[in-house]
């Protein structure tokens, strides 16, 4: 018998408590509890990852009990993908933000840690869950976690952020736990596989579809979607970075995920494409959420706005693929899941560094970026690229994807929304790029920048990184002294910035063994 | 926009009431929900776990992995409360009283020092003595509901119970202690530390006996497999396995009840409250 579904979900849980209780030995230990049990999950999910591509679906009965009767973790090639993206992304940020964290919340650090190992505990319980009601319970711990976590930003504006946060996510949670309570009321069962079987003879029902409205409505709430997002750019605008940088990335497309799941999993597509006559409707949502999301990042002043505005755009593109009806609008869906997970993680890096050095993210105190910073700014260039399609990096091929299956299903206008957000971001992201590059640098005589208390052994080791890069900087721009941030933060962007172009490059092999599979 | 809520309230009622046109009717026999598994349950569950509570079994086996994050929930209830709420910075004015006399002194300066045996307590600036009949009362209720709040863990596979209620019951006997003395007499008695840990080690009994389970070979939570390491009958081991992380959730829910309640009414502070 295999443990590691198991133990991929539950390190971090037990991690937590160890956590927490060590706290009151040492501090300091809290930290690395934490980064070993997320390290432990980061090895399971690659070992299911291998296992599923080699051999299938992988099913965990929990308590040894028998699917209908007990709950069953069920690993198909979609969650394997996405857990691993999961686990990954959160062993990554721990590493990266833990000078973040040290300066945010030096004085309960350790409940930061263990709230955030919580967070991932329900995001990857999410992902492998096979069972409608776990899924909700697990959402349950995701949403609650990150109430607390983004609360705990900025000190005026995120506890009223979250608090709007929690109104609306409560409306979300309890209407995808209504309408688990129809599909239990007409079919008797909570696991997906069996409820799937019973749907199969019932889809006529009034309270079948009652059911699947009030779920898809319920995941459409949580992840955003445009009419229904007003409480994200706020909450993670205020969100402490380090919380900010994992819950931007996973949060939104783990809820995707959940949306794909009941679409493919629990009702089908005939149920849905077939008897139901909701896919236009939904179709042109996405147009509108694609452009109201990439014109209102148009109008921000604040760097921290416009990334999360453009999370409401990529939901638009993820939720129009899906519901485009056909195979390659669906492959596109699942691989901008992975694509937009790696690009916004990798641009929440890059403007946590940003943050870390000059604590401001306003437009007009971005200036002379490139010459302090150009590591970070080279992962930011890199992670907006993709962000608008450019060949090499993964983003352009799940847009391509897209584009591919709008055409297929005549979709035009989701085609050409598509097209017009890339060229909005793309306006977007130049003109972050020349206000970072070509203005001038605020009190730039060949001091610090005013207000950030630069340690010197960090210029010393980034100098040291790239010391021709740094002279050809500062004769430049004349005077800006290079002042980029911390090396675990650069290596985490570094990292992140490769698997974007191989991601790219490798992108036809994912789609080939582990999506195109998993739709047949 | 009053007007849209409306619009929208009215549109998810209708939703909801044309759901119901094709749901069995109130307390059919025949629908799906009492068909498909009940009857499982039913036929199986004395024979497998031999726990008469049927409610119980479900909930603490074979949706045991769901209880288990219901009560990570509660643990991060409490710990949301700790984080948000709890405030470290010093008071500025400290006051006292003469416990003799009654007399309250009020220090402006924080590093003023009262050099004084124990006739004098460290108070809130509007305190109010407590009632001696109300103390007494609670005096005496108070370790009667602590029994019965241990009776009721004990009971969850034999009778209506379990660790939730049991953990509420318990704590509520200390948060009646803070309400009827004052918060401080119980933070001298249960202090913020002992409370933290127990919260995480609540929790930690359950999912320390889901790996027990797993690291004697069987998938996780699987109390069956806890056989070997106690000496009563192996049948009976799914019903200990139950009664053992009933007491981990009644720790866990004790201690979390008694931090939300301590952090919400002094605002953090820890001091006298309510």
């Amino acid at each position: 018998m295999n443990n590691m579904p198991a133990i991929l979900v539950l390190a971090p849980l037990l991690g937590a408590f160890f956590a927490g209780l060590a706290a009151w030995i040492q501090k300091q230990l809290s930290y690395y509890i934490a980064l070993a049990a997320l390290a432990v999950s980061c090895v399971a999910a690659v070992s299911v990852l291998a296992d599923v591509i080699t051999s299938g679906t992988m099913q965990y009965r929990m308590a040894g009990w028998a699917p209908p009767m007990g709950i069953e973790l069920r690993i198909d090639l979609l969650n394997a993908m996405v857990l691993v993206l999961i686990s990954v992304i959160a062993f990554v940020n721990l590493v990266a933000s833990v000078q973040n964290v040290a300066r945010e919340i030096p004085d309960r650090a350790p409940s930061f840690y263990v709230m955030y190992l919580l967070f991932v505990v329900g995001l990857t319980g999410v992902t492998a869950t096979g069972d409608l009601f776990n899924l909700y319970v697990l959402i349950e711990i995701t949403s609650l976690t990150s109430y607390a976590l983004i609360a705990l930003g900025d000190k005026d504006r995120a506890p009223l952020a979250a608090l709007n946060y929690i109104f609306i996510g409560v409306i979300g949670a309890s209407f995808y736990l209504l309408g688990v309570g129809y599909l239990y009321i007409t079919t008797g069962s909570l696991n997906m596989a069996d409820v799937a079987v019973i749907l199969t003879g019932i889809q006529g029902s009034t309270a079948v579809l009652t059911a699947f409205i009030l779920c898809i409505l319920g995941v459409w709430i949580k992840m955003a979607l445009f009419p229904l997002h007003v409480w994200l750019p706020n909450a993670y605008a205020f969100a402490p970075v380090g919380f900010a940088r994992v819950v931007a990335p996973l949060m939104t497309k783990v809820m995707v995920y959940v949306m794909v799941r009941l679409m493919v999993t629990v009702f089908g597509m005939e149920y849905i494409f077939e008897t139901l006559h909701l896919a236009d409707a939904v179709v042109w949502l996405a147009v509108i959420a694609i452009l109201a999301g990439a014109f209102t990042a148009l109008f921000q002043k604040d760097l921290k706005k416009m990334l999360a505005y453009i999370i409401v755009c990529e939901i638009g593109y993820m939720v129009g693929g899906a519901w485009l009806g056909n195979t390659l609008g669906m492959t596109g869906a699942i691989l901008h899941i992975l694509n937009d997970g790696l690009m916004t993680f990798a641009l929440f890096l890059a403007l946590g560094n940003i943050i870390y050095m000059r604590r401001q993210t306003v437009f007009s105190d971005l200036s002379g970026l490139f010459a302090a910073m150009p590591w970070t700014m080279a992962g930011f260039v890199l992670a907006g690229l993709s962000i608008i399609g450019v060949p090499p990096t993964c983003g352009f091929f799940s847009k391509w994807y897209l584009v591919l299956g709008a055409f297929e299903a005549g979709a035009y206008h989701f085609a050409a929304a598509l097209i017009i957000s890339s060229l909005v971001c793309a306006v977007l992201f130049f003109k972050v790029f020349e206000i970072c590059f070509f203005a001038p640098a605020p009190g730039a005589q060949g001091h610090h920048v005013p207000g950030n208390p630069q340690p010197p052994h960090d210029i010393h080791t980034a100098g040291n990184l790239q010391p021709s890069h740094g002279h050809h900087a500062a004769g430049h721009a004349g005077a800006v002294v290079m002042a980029e941030a911390p090396v675990s933060m650069l290596a985490a962007l570094g990292l992140v910035s490769a698997s974007i172009i191989a991601a790219g490059v490798y992108a036809g092999t994912i789609v080939d063994t582990i999506i195109l599979p998993f739709l047949q | 926009m009053k007007f849209i809520g409306f619009v929208i309230v009215c549109l998810t009622g209708g939703l909801l009431l044309y759901g119901t046109v094709d749901l069995p009717d109130w307390g059919d026999p025949a629908s799906p929900a009492s068909t498909h598994l009940s009857d499982y349950y039913i036929e199986h569950i004395v024979e497998q776990t031999q726990v008469p509570n049927l409610v119980t079994a479900v909930l603490a086996d074979y949706r045991g992995y769901d209880t288990m994050f219901e009560t990570a929930v509660v643990f991060c209830a409490g710990l949301a409360c700790f984080l948000l709420l709890r405030d470290f910075r010093p008071k500025k004015d400290r006051y006292f009283r003469h416990v003799p006399t009654g007399v309250m002194l009020h220090f402006k300066n924080p590093d003023t020092r009262l050099v004084a045996g124990n006739e004098f307590e460290h108070m809130d600036k509007d305190w109010v003595p407590s009632d001696m009949i109300i103390k007494t009362v609670c005096r005496i209720l108070i370790p009667f509901i602590q029994i019965y709040a241990l009776y009721v863990v004990a009971h969850g596979d034999f009778s209506p119970g379990g660790g939730f209620q049991g953990g509420v019951i318990f704590g509520s006997s200390l948060i009646l202690m803070a309400i009827s003395y004052n918060l401080k007499t119980l933070v001298k008695r249960v202090t913020e530390k002992f409370l933290s840990i127990f919260a995480a080690l609540g929790v930690l009994i359950y999912v320390g006996l889901g790996f027990l389970a797993m690291i004697m070979g069987g998938h996780f939570l699987d109390y069956g497999m806890l056989a070997p390491l106690l000496p009563s009958d192996p049948g009976h081991i799914r019903a200990l396995g139950m009664l053992g992380v009933e007491i981990g959730v009644g720790i866990a829910v004790m201690a979390v009840m008694v931090i939300i309640y301590m952090n919400i009414v002094s605002e953090g502070r820890h001091d006298e409250g309510l």
